[in-house]
């Protein structure tokens, strides 16, 4: 660079070349005046000003290649940085102290890369096709529509939302691993019921989306809609616990709240929920938006244990058995066949969701969709997207999680099909096990991009005193834990339900005890730190262990990890309080 | 009153540039590369060239970065250029960048800068007289 400023005293001093001060300083300025490049103004007959028409900028090759280099880097590092490591993770531990190599590497490998560029697109698509959509009618509804038909499609949104969210394929995934026989309505919800269960825990962040809005709109404190709420919630845990045949069903219920709080679901219920307040003037305050994930975490689980216990009073579990051993026998007919099967899934996440968001904007809203080209782009991004992640889900995320998973116990205990087991003694093994599924939680979640924005306006909401850096650590750190004490529950077949309610217990303490801020801030951070890459691939890992260690199921390791960070971003909450009242000489 | 005397700045210009959302570090580091003292950066939406891109202009966020650095007239130009090239202005849909003659300015100013200051004109007002 040249440093002209040097220059300068020499010029005054010595004589120089022109030339050679050019040479010297590797810019040269040309000067051009704006009025020769701005089109000279037309006008009409009846001398009225004529907008010029604004010539289209004809990009050449490599203009357009330093354009989009920069727009597809960003966008694929953001997602290598949150899938790469998280795989390497795994298939590092399995090999170095499992001892065991990764089974189809090269399938799991593309699995991976397919994850990754299916997420991009995804969520590229989302922001550019979905987004606008929402926003603007978000901004427009409540101004051209009585409250009740809000509130109406604040509901039917939450459930188009859910069926669009990739990670609830990882559901679907998940029920062909469930063992037929020991849980019977668990089997039949994940692989005959898939419609009813999306459907109820749709329905269930409809009714967050409906009760957040009210809330926006009337400035209503969130603290007792979590008592009412979680009250409701754990009532229904504590009666399905006394119940052998609706046990097993708790932990999918209850990890159905973590994988509806996904990329999709929160920005566009938020934007509906804050355009409707900000629309009765309510917008201000800076809490607007939260509540409304935590309340999407929590109603799932509440639809979900009804469903459980209504299938249970119409179903005959010997009727499931059999069923389920007829299907297996069949051969998968053409719809269920790899391709295929991913791309009607994906079809049938997006379209209803375009489908229902244009017809409010078309007839309800009525207004025109604008800059029609980029939401055919984006809609178009998505659908690609989702499908390619459906397909490196299946391949990529869960198998490889599956395996591990599956591998995981053989540390400490004897595993069927794998001579030469156990690895290590029963309790260094099982320490083994038990960090690795620390360190797992803890690095997914610091890896996830939606808790750095959390933690953003966190350190604003207290000043700094609660810094960002504090709450990522934090929320990591619950989470870890929670999927630790989630591992033990499949180990020792400890019901789910003497972990969550005590757990939801002290939350329930520490809240009455916090201010209304931090409430709202730890509650959400739960639903934040649960994104589409750790949702299948923690619930993958619960699957692949719990059939290895002969668990009735694996599932409430994501619920356990919502409880975690709740736990410890109010406790930390109450330290840094306590801190800051004592700094201040009281 | 307080304050007895401000500290006017003169011979100051300001720089602004305009960037996509997420590129203002580069920008602030590139200005303090070159010798400014710092930047402030705030959000804003822009329209204009992604509309005339056509197909290309989807790689072109309209969420903007809008960039405020203040600086010496002397080293306006330095800083201009830097930012210029490492932003890439050349490229379509990069960004817009200008420069504005600032009347005066005030801020912090080091105390011992000051003192240094009053020594160097003393000094020069005792050669003179």
């Amino acid at each position: 660079m040249n440093e002209s400023g040097k220059t300068k005293e020499f010029v005054i001093d010595n004589k120089f070349r022109f030339g050679e001060f050019l040479g010297e300083s590797s810019i040269s300025y040309r000067k051009i005046r704006f009025n020769d490049i701005v089109p000279a103004p037309s006008f009409s007959e009846d001398g009225k000003l004529v907008p010029p028409i604004q010539p289209r900028i004809k990009a050449s090759p490599t203009e357009a290649v330093q354009i989009l280099a920069p727009y597809i880097s960003v966008r694929l590092w953001d997602q290598i940085v949150s899938v790469v490591p998280l795989a390497l993770y795994m298939a590092v531990f399995q090999v170095l102290i499992l001892r065991m190599a990764v089974q189809d590497p090269w399938v799991v490998s593309v699995g991976f890369f397919l994850v990754i560029i299916g997420l991009m697109l995804f969520l590229e698509g989302i922001k550019q096709g979905l987004m606008p959509f929402a926003e603007t009618i978000g901004d427009l509804l409540p101004k051209k529509s009585p409250l009740w038909m809000v509130l109406l499609i604040a509901f039917l949104l939450g459930i188009g939302v859910t069926l669009a969210e990739p990670a609830v394929g990882a559901l679907k995934a998940a029920g062909s691993i469930v063992d037929v026989h020991k849980a019977p309505y668990l089997y039949a919800m994940l692989n005959y019921h898939t419609t009813a269960v999306v459907l109820v825990v749709g329905a269930g962040v409809g009714v967050a989306a409906v009760l957040g809005s009210i809330r926006f709109l009337y400035g209503l404190r969130l603290k007792p809609f979590i008592y009412a709420t979680t009250t409701v919630t754990l009532s229904l845990t504590y009666y399905m616990t006394g119940d052998p045949a609706l046990e097993p069903m708790l932990g999918m219920a209850w990890d159905c709240g973590a994988v509806t709080t996904g990329p999709v679901t929160v920005p566009i219920v938020l934007a509906l929920g804050i355009g409707i307040a900000s629309s009765a003037g309510k917008g201000g305050g800076n809490l607007a938006g939260f509540g409304i994930v935590t309340m999407a975490s929590l109603f799932p689980v509440i639809g979900m244990m009804l469903l459980g216990i209504y299938m249970a009073g119409s179903l005959d579990p010997q009727q499931i058995v059999t069923m389920a051993s007829a299907t297996s026998a069949m051969e998968p007919g053409l719809l269920s066949q790899t391709p295929l099967a991913e791309i009607i899934t994906g079809l049938r996440a997006i379209v209803p969701l375009i489908l229902f968001l244009f017809f409010i904007l078309r007839y309800v809203v009525r207004s025109e969709a604008r800059r029609t080209g980029y939401m055919v782009y984006g809609l178009t991004l998505s659908l690609i997207g989702i499908i390619c992640f459906n397909i490196g889900l299946s391949y990529g995320l869960v198998s490889l999680g599956n395996q591990t998973g599956a591998m995981l116990p053989a540390a400490f205990t004897a595993v069927e099909n794998l001579a030469e087991r156990p690895l290590f003694g029963y309790y260094t093994g099982l320490f083994i096990a038990l960090f690795f599924t620390w360190a797992l939680g803890f690095s997914a979640t610091l890896a996830e991009p939606a808790l750095a924005a959390l933690g953003i306006t966190v350190e604003n909401l207290t000043n700094g005193a609660f810094s960002k850096k504090n709450l990522l650590y934090t929320v990591a750190l619950g989470v870890a834990f929670g999927v630790t004490m989630g591992l033990l529950k499949i180990i020792y077949g400890i019901p789910l339900g003497y972990l969550i309610i005590p757990g939801y217990l002290v939350c329930f303490m520490l809240t009455a005890l916090s201010s209304e801020e931090m409430a709202n801030v730890a509650w959400d951070s739960a639903g934040v730190t649960t994104g589409p890459v750790t949702v299948p691939v923690v619930l993958a890992i619960g699957l692949g262990f719990g059939s290895a260690v002969d668990a009735v199921e694996g599932f409430g390791i994501l619920a356990l990890a919502s409880v975690g960070p709740i736990i410890a971003v109010l406790g930390m909450g109450l330290v840094v309080n306590r801190k800051v009242a004592t700094s201040h000489g009281r | 009153m307080e304050e007895k005397e401000i500290f006017v700045l003169t011979d100051v210009s300001l720089i602004t540039c305009i960037v996509q959302r997420g590129l203002a570090d580069i920008v602030v580091n590139a200005a303090t590369d070159a010798g400014a003292q710092g930047g402030t950066v705030y959000f804003a939406r822009g329209y204009g060239i992604r509309e005339r891109l056509g197909t290309l202009g989807v790689a072109i966020e309209a969420e903007k970065e809008v960039i405020m650095i203040v600086v010496s007239d002397e080293q306006a130009d330095r800083v201009f250029e830097r930012i210029y090239t490492t932003a890439r202005l050349s490229t379509p849909g990069m960004g817009i960048m200008f420069v504005s003659r600032l009347e005066k300015a005030a801020t912090y100013i080091p105390p011992e800068v000051i003192a240094n200051m009053r020594r160097n004109r003393r000094k020069a007002l005792g050669e003179n007289g």
